[in-house]
């Protein structure tokens, strides 16, 4: 009996551990087992330990990891501030009501419905040598040959091409969580700091921007990981031209059959993703805790 | 009370009425003759169009002569490959035939997946060439019995011939004679792009076009006399300054073109390369505008792929005699025509090409046998290199980033890659594909 008596100070001890241990479960599963069996395949050969896989990413000729290493980030830190900075004017924009309000916001987040895949091919249809954009051009008389986006010669309109599909289909991520962070001000905040005479820039620095700041949080982790992970629309209109490291990823396993090179593609993208996201988590947090108060 | 029992009653008589009907119905559906089915899992034939083909037509008629219904399974090789293992591993076999390429049927035999299809016997009434009775010969069994064949060819828009450089003729190009070599296609590629403003020739070098195949197959067999063993030789270096030279006048977005058949219908190029499935729509659409013609020939002669694709039948596979009989059904000499008729693949039996109509598959038709009927021919297999098939590509996928595009020292770049080209053949035991294996 007496032990029966202790068991609701261990049950209330152990309480937390067990409310997050359905978390945990999930997490080991579909996380941390993935992590280890990438982790194998990366580092065996045979069933032994070996580099193998590393010196062939790091040094063989045929390995474009640090192109895609390049690429990647280069992408990532193109496509983002624009993308923040558009969804950002647009949320400020949707946040004044004015007619036909409801069905515009509609129009800005369609390109989420969107696959990346046909994403790119609406724009590589569009932009190719004979497509929409060249013929409008040719036929307005304002040039006389087409303007060439694809091809390893033009490797800049590539990643040109690249930027301005990934800015039309993903921008309205960003957007819809910047919207949500801003209608979730409180007007009375603004009111009140309207009456101290603050004037519009005051207001948006001193108290929508800091407010808004959990929100851009978010997003900017949503944005980069998915940045870190693109794939899809870079294959379409670029192929291999400009390699990123998901693509070399998927080059790797499935034209290539070497699952522990790409095991460590995957993994590097996982460690840049953890990385990028702590490092957002440390740097907006304290105002966001000050935000908070 | 009375009531009440009468709706017991009713409620019991429904459910003796219903499981009455139930059960007659399982009893009609199980008196019924149980038709066999098996799987049959493709890997060609894929695209929607050839699918619909496959199980609207083809299936159908077979389904109708023999009573075997078969459920065709559109797959692409890897995950054949992964079920294939994952089935035989299990010893719960579930696919009855495979549609494979011959490099991919070659590994599955190499891992001991496949039946000896020997054991069948020989079937009636047609005849294979002698090259692809050898080949479907794989780790001491017959592995596969060939099914369709396809090459690569070259289409030419008539209105490039308005542009024909001195010295060739539309017929030399058309016969493939001793005039149309890669030198004249290099200077009629020069002539249409200065006199029509733009590059006017393409290949698919995109991510999952098949250009690669125009470098082993095509230009090494053409410039070397072998697709692998002459990868840095002196007449390798002269290859790559000839395609260096050529490419300035090939249409830039070639590096992104997976298939050929829309840039040209677009007209963005007049004159492109690519295999025979893959430029079909641009005849079948404008069969007037277009003509197949052969390849050029280079110093070594004229080199060109012939693709294999085979059906075979797993180790320990269901309902093998019906497997048999579907293979009995998509070799005989009409269903090789029907065949060649939607989608584009060429007979492997010789009976077959009597039978070949007119139309646009003649244009295409034609332009394979003019290829495969120039003297100068020198035909060429793709290696059977199993899954380090997209090493072997690999190494001459980077060689033209590294010469061509990105413009590096030609002999460094080859002489780097030759010897991972030549250890893929060393860790697989696999021989040198011809036509390296047979200038000796």
């Amino acid at each position: 009996m007496t032990k029966l008596l202790n068991k609701p100070s261990l049950f209330e001890k152990y309480t937390p551990y067990l409310l997050i241990l359905p978390a945990l479960t999930y997490l080991l599963f579909f996380i941390g087992i993935p992590i280890a069996q990438a982790i194998y395949l990366a580092f065996t050969e045979k069933g032994a330990f070996s580099t193998e896989n590393l010196d062939y990413l790091l040094n063989s000729p045929f390995s474009m990891f640090k192109e895609a290493l390049k690429y990647t980030f280069l992408l990532a830190i193109t496509i983002i501030p624009i993308q923040v900075a558009i969804a950002l004017g647009l949320a400020m924009l949707f946040n004044i009501k004015f007619p036909g309000r409801n069905a515009a916001l509609y129009l800005v987040i369609l390109p989420l419905t969107i696959s990346d895949v046909a994403a790119g091919l609406i724009w590589y249809s569009m932009l190719s040598s004979y497509g929409f954009l060249n013929k409008l051009l040719i036929n307005m008389g304002l040039i006389s040959q087409p303007i060439y986006f694809f091809g390893y010669q033009y490797r800049n309109m590539e990643f040109l091409a690249i930027v301005l599909t990934e800015v039309w289909r993903a921008t309205a991520i960003v957007f819809v969580i910047l919207f949500a962070g801003l209608q979730m001000i409180s007007q009375e905040h603004i009111e009140a700091a309207e009456v101290f005479g603050a004037n519009v820039w005051q207001r948006l620095r001193y108290i929508v921007f800091p407010m808004l700041l959990p929100s851009l949080q978010a997003a900017l982790i949503i944005r980069t990981l998915f940045a870190l992970q693109i794939f899809g629309v870079v294959w379409i209109l670029a192929g291999r031209d400009i390699p990123v490291l998901a693509g070399e990823a998927y080059y790797e396993q499935v034209f290539l059959k070497h699952t522990g090179v790409a095991a460590i593609y995957a993994l590097i993208i996982a460690g840049i993703s953890v990385a990028v996201g702590a490092l957002y988590i440390k740097l907006f947090k304290a105002k966001y805790l000050e935000a908070g108060t | 009370m009375s009531e009440a029992l009468t709706k017991l009653q009713a409620l019991i008589i429904a459910i003796i009425v219903i499981a009455a009907i139930g059960g007659g119905v399982a009893w009609y559906y199980m008196q019924q003759p149980k038709g066999v089915k098996i799987i049959w899992a493709s890997t060609q034939l894929v695209p929607a169009q050839e699918q619909a083909f496959v199980k609207d037509t083809l299936l159908k008629e077979f389904t109708e002569e023999t009573g075997i219904e078969v459920e065709f399974v559109p797959i692409s090789y890897e995950d054949l490959a992964t079920r294939l293992q994952s089935e035989e591993e299990a010893g719960k076999v579930t696919i009855s035939v495979i549609g494979e390429l011959h490099g991919g049927i070659d590994y599955f035999a190499s891992q001991g997946w496949l039946e000896d299809l020997s054991k069948f016997g020989t079937l009636p009434d047609r005849t294979f060439p002698q090259v692809l009775e050898d080949y479907s010969r794989l780790h001491g069994i017959k592995a596969y019995i060939p099914w369709m064949t396809a090459t690569y060819v070259m289409v030419v828009n008539k209105k490039a011939f308005d542009y024909l450089p001195e010295g060739l003729t539309e017929d030399d190009v058309i016969h493939g004679t001793s005039k149309w070599t890669y030198d004249a296609l290099l200077a009629w590629a020069k002539k249409l792009y200065e006199e029509t403003g733009g590059p006017k020739l393409g290949f698919p070098a995109g991510p999952n076009g098949l250009f690669v195949r125009f470098l082993h197959g095509y230009l090494y067999p053409a410039f070397t006399g072998a697709q692998v063993k002459n990868f840095n030789s002196d007449d390798a270096v002269a290859l790559w300054e000839y395609l260096k030279n050529l490419w300035q006048y090939v249409h830039p977005s070639s590096t992104t073109w997976d298939a050929m058949a829309d840039p040209l219908l677009k007209e963005e190029v007049w004159i492109a390369w690519d295999h025979t499935a893959r430029i079909k729509d641009a005849i079948v659409q404008k069969p007037d505008q277009f003509v197949v013609v052969p390849v050029p020939a280079g110093p070594k002669g004229r080199g060109f792929i012939l693709v294999i694709a085979g059906l075979a039948i797993p180790k320990g596979a269901p309902d093998q005699d019906a497997a048999w009989k579907l293979i009995e059904y998509l070799t005989r000499p009409e269903t090789q025509v029907k065949v060649l008729e939607n989608v584009g693949f060429f007979p492997t039996v010789k009976e077959a090409s009597a039978k070949i109509t007119s139309g646009p598959l003649k244009v295409l038709a034609d332009g394979v046998n003019n290829q495969l009927n120039t003297p100068d021919a020198l035909v060429a297999l793709i290696p059977s290199l199993g899954a380090k098939g997209g090493d072997f590509k690999n190494v001459y996928i980077t060689a033209f980033q590294r010469i061509v595009l990105n413009n590096e020292d030609i002999k460094t770049v080859l002489d780097e890659l030759a010897p991972q080209l030549l250890s893929l053949f060393e860790e697989t035991g696999a021989p040198l594909p011809p036509p390296d294996s047979m200038s000796g």
